[in-house]
């Protein structure tokens, strides 16, 4: 894309190179950085960073306001910690079982409700958080209602003569950013591919994407299940990590929070959605040492936001990137 | 010319609310490499009709066959993709926060990937297909006369700019037929004339058949070979264009006789 070069100015470096180089050694160094505190904060800002992936892709591009999310990050968890419990399965196959389980689910979920419009199916999202907590309450037998599936085992991986198990807090940090590196990658491979500019076709006008042989429908539908699928290894890994699963799990918090990482981040843009969730799980978790302040400092903050970065901090970061990209 | 069938045949259409009968047993067809023309006072079903035909709407009895096949009951996107008809819209639609490359990118991808999996593909076959696209929308922007803002927003654009965006991307499939409902409102004349010669040039050159929805009749009698009227839900007349304009029953349609 050299087309808009001009004649040679003063050339300034690129810097990104750098910068995405000392981003990885931080990401790496973390916790041996910082406290155990640190690591905890940064590993819960992981747990929700792939189940905001999943919206980032329904809500971002292709335009679908869903609080879903925590119902799929539910299924997810239970899924994984009920594998894990009765079949002491190993970590892997939780996490797949996990994405596709609420993939699956996904699917008799959203025929009905993607057939609603806007608001619509926004209240329809919500209430599959309360059926799913109302199941887990109640489905005694399988889950063990209130009480919760407590005992998860750590995740361990068994590698033909090789098994191990993740112990500790700092190698869980290292197996939550593995996994999230992958769902990054395949995130932006998807908003990529040319199905992603047809979900941002739809998300721009979907009657004229149809006009044009977009099959609106199938598409949608397919986004859903895989938002739902991102949602479900969210939950496995916070299966994992707390080694509790409780019906609260299933709570419109978790929902608004991936949703505020998604908006605050930046719809519709990847980087906005890494961004989002180390500042806004990291910065709730990181709160938490003033607690009388901190839902007010939370607050403040979302405020700040919505006055003076409407589009989140995307645009933030990407003047920021092109800033540092040397001079054209 | 492979057949003297005609592109578009479109038999005892009906389409009702209720008791409203806004499409009333019309038929019609479009020849091969035709433009034909659908005039009608406001409200004469005009737009309902395009939309049964093209499958935003499902007719409640009637036929539509297009190019041999009966593709009734279809929806918008599988005419549009298996079909090979385009349509544009009333109100000028483009993707505004995409640039113009993007937007006739966009109107290709579904007649390039052979299946909505491969779509979600990143590989060299995927960029290969992708980097056709981009030349053959350049080709498109510099005929529709666009070439200096292709990098621009689409919503930044003019009313105008955007029709000719919105024609374009019509074509990138290689259309078959294009039915086009009131292309020339609120557009200005310089616009206007642009437009008229890209129908012209898509129709000559590309082998493209219209039906064209149009108020301004110096653009019908000027581009039509043939001339369908509604009124009230029904057929009134069909002929040439010289003749539709004499016609003492069209005028009294209009004037609201």
């Amino acid at each position: 894309m050299s087309l808009t070069d001009t004649a040679p100015q003063a050339r300034r470096r690129d810097l990104r190179i750098p910068l995405a180089a000392v981003l990885i050694v931080v990401a790496l160094a973390a916790p041996l950085i910082g406290t155990r505190y640190v690591t905890h904060s940064l590993i819960i800002a992981l747990i929700f960073m792939l189940p905001a992936h999943g919206l980032n892709l329904l809500v971002g591009y292709t335009g679908l306001l869903s609080l879903a999310q925590a119902a799929f990050f539910g299924i997810g968890a239970y899924t994984a910690g009920l594998l894990a419990v009765h079949l002491n399965t190993p970590f892997y196959v939780n996490l797949i079982a996990a994405g596709l389980v609420s993939g699956a689910i996904a699917l008799p979920l959203g025929i009905p409700a993607l057939r609603l419009r806007s608001t619509s199916f926004v209240m329809c999202t919500l209430g599959f958080v309360i059926i799913g907590q109302a199941i887990s309450k109640n489905w005694i037998s399988l889950t063990r209602g209130d009480m919760g599936l407590s005992g998860i085992p750590k995740p361990y991986f068994e590698l033909g003569p090789l098994s191990f198990a993740i112990s500790g807090t700092t190698s869980f940090y290292y197996l939550a950013l593995a996994v999230c590196v992958i769902g990054t990658l395949i995130a932006w491979a998807l908003v990529r591919s040319p199905a992603g500019r047809n979900m941002v076709a739809i998300r721009e006008n979907e009657t004229l994407a149809e006009s044009l042989g977009v099959p609106t429908w199938r598409y949608k539908l397919i986004v859903f299940m895989l938002s739902a699928a991102f949602a479900g290894v969210g939950g496995c890994l916070y299966a994992h990590y707390l080694t509790v699963v409780s019906p609260l799990t299933f709570q419109m918090y978790y929902s608004t929070t991936m949703l505020i990482i998604v908006l605050g981040g930046g719809a519709g843009m990847i980087s906005g959605t890494v961004l989002g969730s180390l500042l806004f799980v990291g910065l709730t978790e990181a709160l938490r040492v003033a607690p009388e302040l901190r839902m007010i400092a939370y607050g403040f903050c979302l405020l700040v936001l919505v006055f003076w970065f409407k589009k989140g901090l995307a645009p933030l970061i990407n003047r920021f990137w092109n800033a540092i990209g040397g001079s054209k | 010319m492979t057949s003297h069938l005609p592109i578009l045949d479109i038999q005892n259409l009906s389409k009702f609310y209720g008791a409203v009968r806004a499409v009333n047993d019309v038929s019609m067809h479009v020849n091969r490499g035709e433009i034909a023309g659908l005039i009608g006072p406001n409200g004469s079903g005009k737009s309902t009709f395009f939309d049964c035909t093209t499958g935003l709407a499902q007719p409640s009895a009637g036929k539509v066959v297009l190019d041999g096949q009966d593709i009734t009951g279809w929806s918008l996107n599988r005419i549009a993709r298996e079909g090979r008809m385009l349509r544009s819209f009333q109100n000028t639609v483009t993707f505004k926060a995409l640039d113009v490359e993007e937007n006739l990118i966009i109107a290709g991808q579904m007649f390039t990937f052979p299946s909505l999996a491969s779509t979600f593909g990143l590989g060299r076959l995927s960029r290969s297909r992708i980097n056709g696209l981009r030349e053959r929308a350049r080709e498109l922007i510099k005929m529709a006369g666009l070439w200096d803002v292709r990098h621009q927003q689409a919503g930044n654009l003019s009313g105008g700019q955007q029709k000719l965006i919105q024609f374009a991307s019509m074509l990138m499939p290689e259309p078959k037929i294009i039915l086009l409902d009131e292309p020339m409102a609120g557009i200005n004349p310089k616009i206007i004339e642009r437009v008229v010669e890209t129908i012209q040039y898509a129709n000559k050159s590309l082998g493209v058949s219209f039906l064209v929805i149009e108020h301004n009749i110096d653009v019908v009698t000027s581009i039509c070979q043939r001339v369908v009227v509604l009124d009230q839900g029904s057929k009134l007349v069909e002929g040439l264009p010289q003749d539709i304009i004499q016609d003492q029953r069209v005028r009294e349609a209009y004037l609201g006789g």
